[in-house]
């Protein structure tokens, strides 16, 4: 069982999607944390500790891409891997994600063996 | 994922009408209930007298996705109530929270249209990174009309997922080259 797990889409079920699909890779997380975009992922780093983020890109207040400028700017969550999970799949984007602090990216839809593949060697790291 | 449309090329009407571009949508559909539902989905055509909300009563869910950029359009993907509930409870892994049946089934069904908007688009190297996709709208009811600002190219496509039906219409309007 690994420590706090934030998952951060406006999608409430794509939450529990993510959440249940790292379950299903054998990845159990002791708390999972939610919000609905980077503005309430703000908040919820500010105040707590986590192990891992996951994080949609198209998202309302606060995209994904500027919640990591953000996090990076007031240097929260240092050295916590962040692993973007959007729908959105161009080289430019992952590029973007990658240059302001993404560690992984993977593309909706997704499988539980794909999930595994890209956050188990960001966890073991 | 790979396709012989260049990225350099702009997608014209020839290849949004094509059977390439067909095959690209029912693939992406494929992948998206295959990957996320956990089942088949298959190319139905529905004869005219089959009304698409036969088992719901015309409680018809919509979801619409945005497209910008080098194309201007959207992707709607729209079901009666059974099948967006099969969907929603797919997506869950269970009954979606009876408190907030309602939400959960907008919130899949949106869900699931943005994955297929982005899916199609992802397979189209010209609009990988030339094409942004909207935040989801989901509507519920069937009398409603889409009104495009000019005439776009639209495709319709049918589709069955175990017995529930599942309708998606891709509108485009081609920015001049």
């Amino acid at each position: 069982m690994r420590g706090t797990v934030l998952v951060v889409d406006d999608s409430a079920m794509m939450r529990k999607v993510v959440v249940r699909t790292l379950q299903l890779a054998g990845l159990e997380f002791e708390t999972v944390l939610e919000a609905a975009d980077g503005s309430q992922a703000l908040t919820q780093l500010q105040q707590r500790t986590v192990e891992l983020i996951m994080c949609d890109i198209n998202m309302p207040v606060m995209d994904g891409l500027e919640l990591l400028k953000q996090i990076k700017q007031q240097q929260l969550a240092i050295g916590v891997p962040i692993v973007m999970v959007t729908t959105e799949g161009s080289e430019s984007q992952v590029l973007q994600a990658i240059a302001v602090g993404a560690k992984g990216y993977i593309r909706k839809p997704f499988t539980p063996a794909q999930l595994a593949s890209s956050v188990l060697p960001l966890l073991a790291a | 994922m790979s396709d012989t449309l260049a990225e350099s090329q702009l997608l014209t009407t020839e290849e949004f009408l094509s059977d390439r571009n067909m095959h690209r949508i029912d693939e992406t559909l494929t992948e998206v209930f295959g990957m996320m539902l956990g089942c088949e989905i298959s190319l139905h055509s529905p004869m005219e007298s089959e009304p698409l909300s036969s088992a719901s009563g015309g409680d018809e869910k919509t979801a619409i996705v945005g497209l910008a950029g080098v194309i201007r359009g959207t992707c709607e993907i729209r079901m009666n109530r059974a099948s967006a509930l099969s969907v929603t409870s797919a997506m869950f892994g269970g009954a979606p929270p009876a408190d907030d049946i309602e939400n959960s089934i907008c919130d899949a069904v949106g869900e699931l249209c943005n994955m297929v908007a982005g899916g199609w688009k992802n397979r189209i190297p010209c609009l990988q990174s030339r094409c942004s996709l909207s935040i989801p709208t989901v509507i519920s009811g069937d009398h409603y009309h889409v009104h495009p600002n000019t005439p776009a190219l639209r495709m319709n496509r049918n589709y069955l997922f175990g017995s529930h039906g599942l309708k998606l219409t891709l509108r485009c309007e081609m920015s001049p080259a």
